[in-house]
């Protein structure tokens, strides 16, 4: 599904380079469930980011779905993510100024959709997350998990087989980290989404099928 | 997307609502300006009326012991007949002082044909004065000889006060009051002259009558109208001077020029425009950096939406055509409202201007706020395009 082949990331600032990602080769089967881990500055969100075609490597090559990406433009980037994949990030970035219902449509309204088929599939992804009774609700009135949950909705409103999770617990404590948890796995076993997740936390790491470990920028596991 | 952004900007309004006022404010200025600028304008390309190059104006004062009617026509007979006799004098005529470009104004309620008209103006010329002046009878006929010595009611009017009463009927032989009299008319209309601008090239004709001079003028006449040869230069000027002078001991003598006249009134009624636009382009001014800085400061403060619209889909293009787009909503709003004010004018008939005058500085004053804002917004939204999503959505 995804194949990265050395892939090197660097960031130069006015005096410094820095090297966030070195020789990093990564193969993700379709259906896959995988956990990265490693402490931080070590290029977890950088590696996310190149693999979600939200930064381009300094060198290498990134094939998703048998397409290779190098050459792109930014409008084929832009559709391609809207179609391909699903982000969900540790602070949610939800938008405050629209309701629950109106934050999950978003990435439908980049695509060629009827506001009724919007408001069907925004439905349905709310009701997977197991907030229907929340659509009319702006963001600041929820809790933590309800907003992360509101932001699984929106990731999986357009049935991307892919799902890029950064630290998706990391602002939730255990007992709603593990409910995010649940339905994560729920989506990569029903659905067959494709999900790779960041994190810090062990025991989320385990109930993965596969995890790889970053030191320094360098792949140690 | 228009629903969407619609919402957004909806549920910011309190955010949004300064901006909103800002483009109110400079709307209803722009409106007024254009609706002033425009009205100038179609006055000023419609005929003056008259022709006032080598016209001039001796004012004096009757410094004559004698309150004799008779004794009193006699004499000013014989000026105005040694004034016309001067070989560089093509014509000459006796006027109240209210002559075309002055500030004087007389001003009487008339009643006609079932209607009043307030604030008509009110002149008096001898049988010379349209000569003198270049007007054109449009129908009837001015007065002669006759008419000085007779007692009759007569008048002439002009053709807006003729359209103002009869439309487009014939007004020669009609007959109106003097006052609120709408029924017991009696002075009755000869002839009907064409529009003169006397308040400058950039004021309507207004409506006016020209009154009948009778043999009791001459007790409060101050000003001869003077047609001159263009050859008439500053020595004929100080003979054609010498010779009131003598004629009339002890009197105030000042003679103008109606080509001078025109150019002080005419910038006396440009102050006002002038003024407007300057408030106008100060506001203008004020409110593209307002829409400017607020753009930027919203660019900055939603770097994680605009990260996170590109993270699920939006182009870098669609990314700026957003913000633009949301601009020109928040312009709407503006706009709207303004335009609900706007249209009272015409409805309400404020300053008896046409509506066509309202309607065209109305779209002049909407474009002109959308194309500002569309400037205004280009650039941030450029920016706003240039963020890296990676590097935003990091951010918080
Ligand atoms: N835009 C950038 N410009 C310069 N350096 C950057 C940039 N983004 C990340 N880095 C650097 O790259 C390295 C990897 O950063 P990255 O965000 O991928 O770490 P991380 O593993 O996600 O850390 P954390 O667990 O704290 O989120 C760090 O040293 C960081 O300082
Ligand atoms: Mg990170």
């Amino acid at each position: 599904m995804i194949s990265l082949q050395n892939i090197e990331k660097v960031y130069r600032t006015t005096n410094i380079e820095t090297l966030a990602l070195n020789n990093i080769n990564l193969d993700i089967a379709k259906g896959e469930f995988l956990s990265i881990m490693g402490p931080s500055g070590c290029g977890k969100s950088t590696l996310l980011n190149i693999m979600g075609l939200l930064d381009a490597p300094s060198k290498g090559q990134i094939k998703i779905a048998d397409q290779t990406t190098g050459n792109l433009s930014d409008k084929q980037l832009a559709k391609f993510r809207n179609q391909k994949l699903g982000f969900i990030f540790q602070s949610y970035h939800l938008i405050n100024d629209l309701q629950v219902l109106d934050n999950v449509e978003l990435p439908l309204l980049y695509r060629d959709t009827t506001a009724k088929e919007r408001r069907q599939l925004a439905s349905e992804a709310l009701e997977k997350v197991g907030l229907s009774n929340r659509m009319k609700h702006f963001p600041t009135q929820l809790s933590g998990g309800q907003r992360q949950r509101v932001a699984i909705a929106r990731a999986i409103v357009g049935r991307p087989e892919i799902i890029l999770a950064d630290e998706p617990t990391g602002n939730l404590d255990s007992a709603m980290g593990n409910e995010i948890m649940d339905i994560l796995i729920n989506l990569n076993k029903n659905d067959g989404t494709t999900i790779i997740m960041v994190t810090h936390d062990e025991h989320m790491a385990q109930k993965t099928h596969r995890l790889v470990r970053l030191f320094d920028g360098s792949q140690v596991l | 997307m228009f629903k969407h952004l619609f919402k957004l900007i909806w549920n910011k309004k309190k955010q949004n609502s300064l901006l909103i006022v800002e483009i109110l404010l400079s709307f209803m200025v722009l409106f007024a300006v254009f609706a002033f600028g425009i009205n100038s304008y179609r006055n000023y390309v419609k005929p003056i009326g008259i022709n006032y190059e080598h016209v001039w104006v001796i004012n004096y004062n009757n410094s004559l012991k004698t309150q004799n009617s008779d004794s009193l026509t006699l004499f000013y007979e014989g000026l105005l007949r040694n004034i016309k006799a001067m070989p560089q004098v093509i014509d000459a005529g006796y006027s109240s002082s209210n002559v075309p470009f002055s500030t004087s104004h007389t001003n009487n309620t008339i009643s006609a044909n079932g209607k009043e008209v307030p604030s008509v103006n009110q002149f008096s010329g001898d049988i010379n004065y349209i000569n003198v002046l270049g007007a054109k009878m449009q129908a009837g006929r001015w007065y002669n000889k006759e008419d000085f010595a007779s007692k009759q009611n007569i008048t002439v009017i002009n053709n807006a006060l003729k359209e103002k009463i009869f439309g487009n009927t014939d007004a020669v032989g009609k007959y109106l009051n003097y006052g609120d009299d709408k029924t017991h008319s009696k002075t009755k209309i000869i002839g009907v002259l064409n529009d003169i601008k006397f308040n400058g090239d950039y004021q309507r004709a207004e409506v006016s009558m020209y009154n009948r001079l009778d043999t009791g003028a001459y007790h409060w006449l101050t000003s001869i109208l003077v047609k001159v040869d263009p050859k008439a230069d500053a020595a004929f000027e100080s003979r054609l001077y010498k010779l009131m002078a003598n004629a009339l001991k002890n009197s105030n003598i000042e003679l103008e020029h109606l080509p001078n006249k025109l150019v002080a009134y005419n910038k006396f009624t440009l102050v006002p425009l002038i003024v407007m636009s300057i408030v106008a382009a100060f506001l203008i001014i004020n409110v593209a950096l307002g829409i400017f800085g607020v753009l930027w400061y919203n660019i900055n403060k939603r770097r994680g939406e605009i990260g996170l619209r590109r993270a699920i889909g939006a182009s870098g293009n669609s990314v700026s055509s957003q913000l633009v787009a949301e601009a020109l909503i928040v312009a709407t709003f503006s706009l709207i409202i303004g335009a609900f004010f706007a249209v009272q004018f015409p409805l309400l008939n404020v300053f008896d201007l046409p509506a066509s005058v309202y309607l065209l500085a109305l779209a002049l004053a909407i474009l002109f706020i959308y194309i500002l804002v569309l400037i205004c917004s280009l650039y941030p939204g450029k920016q706003a395009a240039a963020i890296y999503p990676a590097v935003a959505l990091h951010e918080e």
